[in-house]
Formats: C-alpha cells, sequence, structure tokens
C-alpha cells in the first residue's frame, strides 16, 4: 500500500491555479525528488500536504486515511513532517531548546507539577535534553547545543530545522530545499545526512531542491511538474533524458545543448 | 422616532468611517493597526478649536488649518517614530507597541500642557433643526454626513485615478514587488500617512463640533477601529460599510435598550464578527505565506 | 519607614501582575490592553468575600484568582481559536477593559462608582513578599517548561509551531488564564493593602504601566520586567511626579525602546549569576545562548 497518494489535487487562490490535477503516490520507503522550475507549485504541494493550505478538489491520502479535513496539528502527529523552504526556527532559543520544544510530547508531567517543580518535572527535562543531544549529535550539531538558533550560520540553521523534523518521529519527511545555500562539499555532507537518517529513521522523504547533483544523486524517482501540472512521474533516468524536463526546467536552449 | 434614530446613527456612522479610513489605509500598507491615529483625530480637533477660538480664524480656515495640522502631524509621526522600524523591518507587533506608546505619550502631552477643560466650539451651524418627514436634522449632522461621503468619494477617485493612488494600492497588495518596479517606498508611506493624518483632521473637527474637545475624546476612535476591523481592515469601502453599520447599530442600541451598553455593545459586536468573519466583510484574507 | 514599607509592598503586588503579563505578552507573543481589569476582577471578588462574607483572607485571594481565570477564558475563547492577528487580540482587550468597568459600576454588591471602602488590611509586607517569591518561582518554573518551550516556540514562528504539532490555541489560552490569574491575585492583595477599591482605579493608566514594564524590561525575559516596574513605582515616588507625567514617560520609554532596543533593556537574558560571571567570560557572554537559564 501506498504511503501517500495524492489524487486529482487542485488548489486555486482566488482565480490563480496554483496546482492543478495533480497526482502521484509514494510507497513506504521511498525518496523522491519534486522539481520544477521557480513557481511550479512544489511548496504549495507541500503546504497542502502538511494541512496549511486545504485542497480546493481532490483527495490527499496518508497511510489510506484521507487528510484533507485534518488540521496541521493533527497531520504532523500523524506522522508528516517538513522543513522550511526560507528557514523557521525558533530563532531566540537555543540550538537544544528547538529540538526539546518539539518533543514537548515526550514530556508525560503536567501543569501543577511544573508549577511546583516536582522531582519528576526535573527528570524528564533531564530525559529530554539527553533526548535532543542524540537528535543534535545525527546532524552534528551538538557542539552548538548552547547556541542561540538564530546565530549559527546558515547551512547550519538548514541542518537544526532537519533534526528538529526528525524530532517528531515522522514517517514521511518533506524536505523543501536543504541544500539552498551551500556550497558543494556542503551538499555532499548533506546528501549523506539524509541518506544515513533515511536508513536511520525509516522514512519515506519527498524532496524539493533546485541543486540538480542533489537529487540526482539521492532520488532514484523524480516527479517533474510545472505551472502546478505534472509534466513527468518516472525513473531518474527517465526523466534526465526527458526533453520536456529540460525544456521546461533549464530553458530552450539549454535543453538543446543537452540533447546534442 | 425610528427615522430620528437612524438619521442621527447615519451622521455618527459618517464620522466613524472618516476616521476607520485612516485606520485602513495605514494597515493596508503597512500591515499594523496604527493606534496612534486616534490620538492626531484629537490633535487635530484642538487644531481646529484654538484656530477658531483663539485666533478667530472663522470655520473655513480653521477647518482647513485642522486638517493640514494633522496631516503634518502624521507625518512628523512616521518620520520619527515608526520610519526607523520600518526601514529594518520590524515585525507589525513593534509597530503596534510604537504606535501605542505614540499615543499615550501625545495624550498626556495634552493633559499636562493644555489641561482637561473641555472646549466646545463656538456655534457654527444654528441650533435651528430642519423638518424631514417629521424628524429632526440637525444641520450639523447633515453637513457632516455629506460631508464626509465627498471626501471619501475623493479618495477614492485619488486612489484608482491618480498614478500616486495606483502606486499605493500595489504596495497594498505587495510592497516589495511594488518597491523593485520603482516606486519610492519613503515617498509613498509618507502620502499614505498624510492623507490619512487629513482625514482624521477633518474628523476631529466634526467630532469636536458635535460633542467637544478635550484630551481623551480619542477614546471614541477606538471605535472607528471596531469599524475598520468589522469592514475589513484596509479595505476602502470596507471602513465606509463598517462605520455606517456601526453608527446606526449603535445609535439604535443606545435609543432602545441602554446607552450604558452602548460601548460594551460595539466590542462585543467586533468579536463576533471577528469569529465569524475573520477579514471583516470586505478585506482580503491573507494566507500566511509559508 | 512606613511609607517605605508601602512602596515596597506595592512594588511587590505589582510584580505579581506583571510576571503574569510577562508569561502573556513577552513569551507568547500576544498584546493585551486591559491587563488592569484581571486585577479588577480579582479584587472585587477577593474584597467582597473578605467584607461581606467574612471568607478567610486566603481563601477570598484563591477566589479572585479563580475568577480572574474564568474570565479570561470567556474572552479567550472566541478571539484566541480564531487564530486572530495579535492586533485584533489588543482590541478585544481593550473592550473587555471597558465592559468590565460598566459592570463594575452598575453591579449593587460593588457599590458601583463609589467603590468598596473599610476593606480588611491583611496585605502586609511579609505577605506580599511571600506571595511575590511564590510566583515568580512558579512562573519560572513555567518558563522553563515544555509549556514555557511552547510558548515561546508560538511567539517565535506561530506556523513553525504548528508544523511542530503544537496547538496554538491551546498554548496561548494557557498563557492568558495564567496571567489572568496572576492578575487576580495581585488585586485581591491590592485590595487588602489599601482598604478601599473603586472601578477608576483599575484603568488603563495601571495597564499601561504593566505593559510598558514588560516592554521596556524585554520580552522575553522575567527578570527585566521586575526591574522595570520597580523603577516605574520607585522612581515616581522618589520624584514625586504626578500621575499624567508618568504617563508621558511611559509612552515615550514605549516609542524608545521598540525604536533603539526592542528586546528590552534585559533583551532575551535574566539577572543572574551566571551572567555575572559571564561579563567576565566575553566569549561565553557572546556566543552562548545559556542566558535564558537562571
Amino acid at each position: 500500500m501506498s504511503l501517500l497518494e495524492l489524487k486529482n489535487v487542485t488548489k486555486c487562490f482566488g482565480g490563480i491555479v496554483a496546482v492543478k490535477d495533480l497526482s502521484f503516490s509514494l510507497n513506504d520507503g521511498e525518496i523522491a525528488g519534486l522539481i520544477g522550475p521557480n513557481g511550479a507549485g512544489k511548496t504549495t504541494v507541500f503546504n497542502l500536504i502538511t494541512g496549511v493550505y486545504k485542497v480546493t478538489e481532490g483527495i490527499i491520502l496518508f497511510e489510506g486515511k484521507d487528510i484533507n479535513k485534518c488540521d496541521p496539528v493533527s497531520i504532523v502527529r500523524g506522522g508528516i513532517a517538513r522543513t522550511f523552504q526560507n528557514i523557521r526556527l525558533f530563532n531566540k532559543l537555543s540550538v537544544m531548546e528547538n529540538i526539546k520544544t518539539v518533543l514537548f510530547r515526550e514530556a508525560n508531567y503536567n501543569f501543577a507539577q511544573v508549577l511546583m517543580k516536582t522531582p519528576k518535572v526535573v527528570k524528564m527535562e533531564r530525559h529530554l535534553t539527553e533526548r535532543s543531544m542524540e537528535y543534535l549529535k545525527v546532524v552534528g550539531l551538538e557542539q552548538y547545543a548552547n547556541f542561540r538558533a538564530d546565530s549559527l550560520p546558515y547551512g547550519l540553521q538548514r541542518k537544526l530545522e532537519i533534526a528538529r523534523a526528525l524530532a517528531l518521529k515522522p514517517k514521511l519527511l518533506l524536505l523543501d530545499e536543504p541544500a539552498a545555500g551551500m556550497n558543494p562539499e556542503e551538499s555532499l555532507a548533506l546528501v549523506d545526512l539524509i541518506r544515513y537518517i533515511k536508513e536511520q529513521y525509516n522514512l519515506t522523504i519527498i524532496l524539493i531542491e533546485h541543486h540538480m547533483d542533489v537529487v540526482m544523486e539521492l532520488c532514484p524517482r523524480i516527479i517533474v511538474i510545472n505551472f502546478g501540472e505534472l509534466l513527468i512521474d518516472g525513473s531518474k533516468e527517465k526523466v534526465q533524458s526527458d526533453e520536456r524536463v529540460l525544456k521546461a526546467y533549464l530553458g530552450e536552449e539549454y535543453a538543446n545543448v543537452a540533447g546534442n | 422616532m425610528f427615522l430620528q434614530t437612524l438619521i442621527t446613527g447615519l451622521s455618527i456612522g459618517g464620522i466613524y468611517a472618516l476616521m476607520a479610513v485612516g485606520y485602513s489605509l495605514v494597515f493596508s500598507i503597512l500591515n499594523f493597526s496604527n493606534f496612534a491615529h486616534g490620538t492626531i483625530i484629537m490633535l487635530g480637533a484642538y487644531i481646529g478649536y484654538f484656530l477658531i477660538s483663539s485666533f478667530k480664524l472663522g470655520f473655513p480656515f480653521s477647518f482647513i488649518g485642522a486638517i493640514v495640522g494633522a496631516a503634518l502631524l502624521a507625518l512628523i509621526n512616521v518620520r520619527l517614530a515608526y520610519s526607523p522600524l520600518i526601514n529594518r523591518k520590524a515585525p507589525p507587533l513593534y509597530l503596534m507597541i510604537t504606535a501605542m506608546g505614540v499615543s499615550i505619550f501625545l495624550e498626556n502631552m495634552v493633559y499636562v500642557t493644555v489641561g482637561s477643560h473641555f472646549y466646545s466650539f463656538p456655534e457654527i451651524f444654528k441650533q435651528s433643526t430642519i423638518k424631514f418627514f417629521g424628524s429632526d436634522i440637525s444641520p450639523l449632522d447633515l453637513f457632516a454626513l455629506i460631508f464626509s461621503f465627498i471626501a471619501i468619494f475623493a479618495l477614492h477617485l485619488f486612489l484608482t485615478r491618480t498614478k500616486m493612488g495606483t502606486a499605493i494600492r500595489a504596495a497594498s497588495y505587495d510592497m516589495t514587488v511594488a518597491s523593485l518596479n520603482g516606486v519610492n517606498m519613503n515617498k509613498l508611506i509618507g502620502i499614505v500617512f498624510i492623507l490619512a493624518g487629513a482625514f482624521g483632521g477633518l474628523a476631529g473637527v466634526f467630532l469636536g463640533v458635535k460633542y467637544m474637545v478635550y484630551p481623551t475624546m480619542g477614546w471614541i476612535t477606538n471605535k472607528a477601529y471596531i469599524a475598520a476591523v468589522i469592514g475589513g481592515l484596509g479595505s476602502l469601502p470596507g471602513a465606509v460599510i463598517g462605520g455606517v453599520i456601526l453608527g446606526v447599530l449603535e445609535t439604535f442600541v443606545s435609543v432602545y435598550v441602554s446607552s450604558v451598553i452602548r460601548d460594551v455593545f460595539s466590542f462585543s459586536l467586533v468579536i463576533l464578527f471577528l469569529v465569524i468573519l475573520p477579514a471583516g466583510l470586505l478585506g482580503k484574507y491573507l494566507e500566511e505565506k509559508v | 519607614m512606613e511609607y517605605i514599607y508601602g512602596v515596597i509592598s506595592v512594588i511587590g503586588i505589582e510584580i505579581i501582575a506583571t510576571v503574569g503579563l510577562s508569561v502573556f505578552t513577552g513569551f507568547t507573543g500576544l498584546f493585551s490592553l486591559g491587563h488592569a481589569a484581571f486585577m479588577a476582577i480579582g479584587a472585587y471578588t477577593a474584597a467582597i468575600l473578605t467584607y461581606f462574607y467574612n471568607v478567610p483572607f486566603i481563601l477570598a485571594l484563591l477566589a479572585g484568582m479563580l475568577m480572574s481565570a474564568l474570565v479570561s477564558f470567556v474572552i479567550g475563547f472566541p478571539t484566541l481559536r480564531a487564530k486572530l492577528r495579535g492586533d485584533y487580540f489588543a482590541i478585544a482587550t481593550l473592550g473587555f477593559g471597558e465592559a468590565i468597568r460598566v459592570i463594575l459600576e452598575n453591579l449593587s454588591i460593588t457599590q458601583g462608582a463609589r467603590g468598596l471602602p473599610g476593606i480588611s488590611h491583611f496585605t502586609t509586607l511579609p505577605v506580599v513578599a511571600i506571595f511575590s517569591v511564590i510566583v515568580v518561582w512558579m512562573t519560572r518554573n513555567f518558563i522553563l517548561s515544555k509549556f514555557g518551550r511552547n510558548a515561546i516556540a508560538v511567539r517565535e514562528d506561530a506556523v513553525a509551531a504548528e508544523m511542530a504539532g503544537i496547538d496554538i490555541f491551546r498554548v496561548r489560552m494557557l498563557s492568558l488564564v495564567y496571567s489572568a490569574a496572576c492578575g487576580g491575585l495581585a488585586g485581591g492583595l491590592f485590595a487588602h493593602y489599601l482598604n478601599f477599591i473603586q472601578p477608576a482605579m483599575f484603568t488603563s493608566i495601571l495597564s499601561t504601566q504593566l505593559t510598558s514594564a514588560v516592554v521596556a524590561g524585554g520580552m522575553g525575559s522575567l527578570t527585566g520586567p521586575i526591574i522595570a516596574i520597580s523603577f516605574f513605582i520607585a522612581v515616581p515616588e522618589v520624584l514625586r511626579v504626578a500621575n499624567m507625567w508618568r504617563l508621558v514617560a511611559y509612552g515615550l520609554i514605549l516609542v524608545l525602546i521598540m525604536i533603539y532596543r526592542p528586546s528590552g533593556i534585559m533583551g532575551y537574558h535574566e539577572l543572574s549569576f551566571a551572567s555575572f560571571k559571564n561579563l567576565f567570560n566575553r566569549k561565553a557572554a557572546n556566543q552562548s545562548a545559556g542566558g535564558r537559564r537562571m
């Protein structure tokens, strides 16, 4: 059974059709690239899956359940986590606290216990600290644990976002341009990281990315959309050699060069 | 009785609309609630009052003086207090707090300098009333109502028919894009505040003539803000409709129910509106960009 | 000496209200323009109970807190549920403050605008001291728990918080109810300190004072607002300035803080022994975010 399935999904903003009749499905354990030119509607697809926007038409199934009507919070709790194109960390909290925050459901103390600061609270907080450290180690941020999130350089902020998403214990992880602003070595390290977390946490991943080397390295399957519509959905070899993709994505001129 | 109430309500609604326009103009481009607008209105009323009673300028010139004065104050307000925040792209909450600060500062400056006296405008219109289908209408109410709508219509023409107006409307959709297209944002923001201030001065004089001039008269402007919210913050027609609706409903409540609960009614109304229609009647409901 | 004790008592009482407001405004990022109303509810509830019904002081205080919390729930439920913009909530609180004033002035048990004289003087300096220490300690525990982190997350980025599974409405509601309860307690103490209350005491002047203290002290700090409110009360007492000049100053402070130091005097830090140590260890102070630890 497929983990995620979009059936004829359409999203309109006023008169503008951002996503049009889009269908694709994703099996458990798959990693797929979602690519397309700027403004193709990639992030909108993420926003629809995570419930930030409601679909205008069509349905989205996650583990066979219709999640159209769910609010974002229950969708996250159901097992879909994401990162953001324009990094959205809790800036004034420390790196560690960013992770601790999203682990809040592991802390089974109540409000009265908090006010009295019972030993249970102290113990749970210590537990949360250890748990967050695990996630920070995965992305290699443990030495920055006490830095304020907004004091980190750009690349590390992206890693922290990935760690924060991991801490939500998702089954499906949506990565929105994780390599943006990274240099080639950093992107390479990111590829290794994504591969590692996918294996380690049994994740299914959709990756939006403009760095083609990252996409080609990671994703055996690529979904291309253009103007909100599905252009092609297939293996990376198929997509690489498809002329329409080259035209849409790289422009007419480059397509000719590449075609030769 | 009914007709009388309706007409009183309409004339109050007209003044609300006039004030609400100022909130909406600023909100449409800067996306924050300018709580200092009420104070500008109050200062406009003071300027009008002193021009007419101390400087004996006569009504038309005092009227114009109040409008110009309030517009200038609004411009000074934005340049001194808001521009530093706008330039560093501070969040709207910070701008709102600043606006609160400006409002508290100016209102109490009036208290400590001018004092807490109530001033009333010299009689401009004869106290006589016009008979209209058996109801009494004061010429002042009629004048205020008509003048308010003329002014708002003129603003509408300015926004739709002139180059600057188009630029303002463009900026209200997307400030970044507008500035990329060569719109001088600083100048544009200045013009928006001058317009808002001018409307504030106008409303201030009407308020002062109708009621009195005193430091906390800005409290009434909170209801103009409510009117703007009901109509949909950032929408000009919304401000007008919201103002009229609030003015009429409120007058009916105070006549037929109790004048004590009039203000409480207005605030409950806005809460009800926000729950049912978060964007107001005509507001653009912005789904936050993620 | 009595006079100084009096000033210190007032400071202690207002610290309780300020700390409560700082949870709501400073840590959760919502703005209230009518916080004095919660103090009024607590003050009247507690005073009516001790004055007319001879309820023990401590129970009356608790009842005041409870009443305040309940009322805050009523105002918060519709307005916070709709995930409204902060400005809308602010205007709703303004209306709420007005509604409370109208109710207090028209009920018979509150004796209208004349107020309630002859309330017993139960609020002594030790009482204030004990309550303010407890409230500050509990608030600190709140802020350093998952509840506090969730509040800050919502303040920093509501969308990201929602995408992290945080229920924004519940977080905001909890902060509102907590800060209302603190306000109610402060009000109850206030009534039994002054021995007299009337609706006119709980006006926007008081709300402004609390809000200015939170903004000036630092939205995201507990010690900052505590220091700020202490100054706000002590300095005018020493200089003997009129109320209106105080308000002129508060207005100016709000504007200047927002322009020059929006994070407030303490920023996101806390005054603590650790921060003194950090002064000597510059590098750590510059890099670490450990300031939130108290």
